[in-house]
């Protein structure tokens, strides 16, 4: 079903046949932001997917992003208009998992002299 | 609650018998298995409560990606259960229960 994603908010009607109101519809798990929330950020002016994250804290959480990010672009595509494969994902930020500080500390000792970091 | 015959993966091989606490309490379980299947076998199903609004939750995804089942494991805290093998001793706690505790005290 290729429109899954795109229909964020309707999914669990048609699917499970619960009726599920948006304000109770939790989209990002981890910051607990529903999909009421993400709508008004996008009536507030937000037009792409990195935007919604900013300003609602959708996908910063510990998970960052791996449940939401798609259901956010759904919803934004939902509300806008725009094709979601015309959106420009979220910005990925490392770690991609919960790391311990201990374990980059370590790292630290054993990467190689003179190595730059990437610029963002 | 124990998967004991699996179609496709037959019997599954548990380690020793081992005994961890969950929030002060005694729990068995088997050595190497998840933290969150051996409270899920015991009969625990809340792992922590939400930061802001304080509600339960349990497992989610159960392959490591959606940190809906963390806990304070050993002291330390946010440690995804679903991935993390348990052994003999180990101090488990409810993330957020004192919290919860407070919010059920406000409100009554």
């Amino acid at each position: 079903m290729g429109g899954g994603f795109s229909k964020a908010g309707t999914l669990f009607e048609e699917v499970a046949g619960l009726p599920m109101k948006k304000e109770d519809l939790i989209i990002c798990r981890c910051e607990e932001i529903t999909d009421t929330q993400i709508c008004e950020a996008i009536r507030l002016g937000m037009t792409t997917p990195n935007e919604i994250k900013r300003f609602t804290r959708a996908g910063m959480g510990l998970c960052q992003g791996k449940t939401c990010r798609h259901l956010v672009a759904g919803i934004l595509s939902r509300e806008t208009g725009q094709p979601l494969s015309e959106l420009i994902p979220s910005r990925y930020r490392p770690p991609l998992r919960p790391v311990a500080l201990s374990t980059l500390a370590t790292l630290i000792k054993e990467a190689p002299k003179g190595e730059k970091d990437d610029e963002d | 609650m124990r998967i004991r015959e699996h179609p496709v993966l037959d019997q599954p091989e548990w380690g020793k018998k081992i005994i961890f606490s969950l929030d002060g309490k005694s729990v068995e379980g088997f050595e190497g298995e998840p933290i969150a299947a051996a409270l899920m076998a015991a009969g625990h199903r809340v792992l922590r409560y939400t930061n802001k609004h304080r509600e339960p939750r349990g497992i989610f995804c159960a392959l490591g990606r959606c940190t809906d089942c963390i806990m304070t494991v050993d002291g330390q805290p946010n440690i995804r259960t679903c991935v993390t093998p348990v052994h003999d001793g180990m101090i488990v706690e409810t993330q957020n229960a004192e919290a919860q505790q407070m919010k059920k005290e406000r409100l009554k």
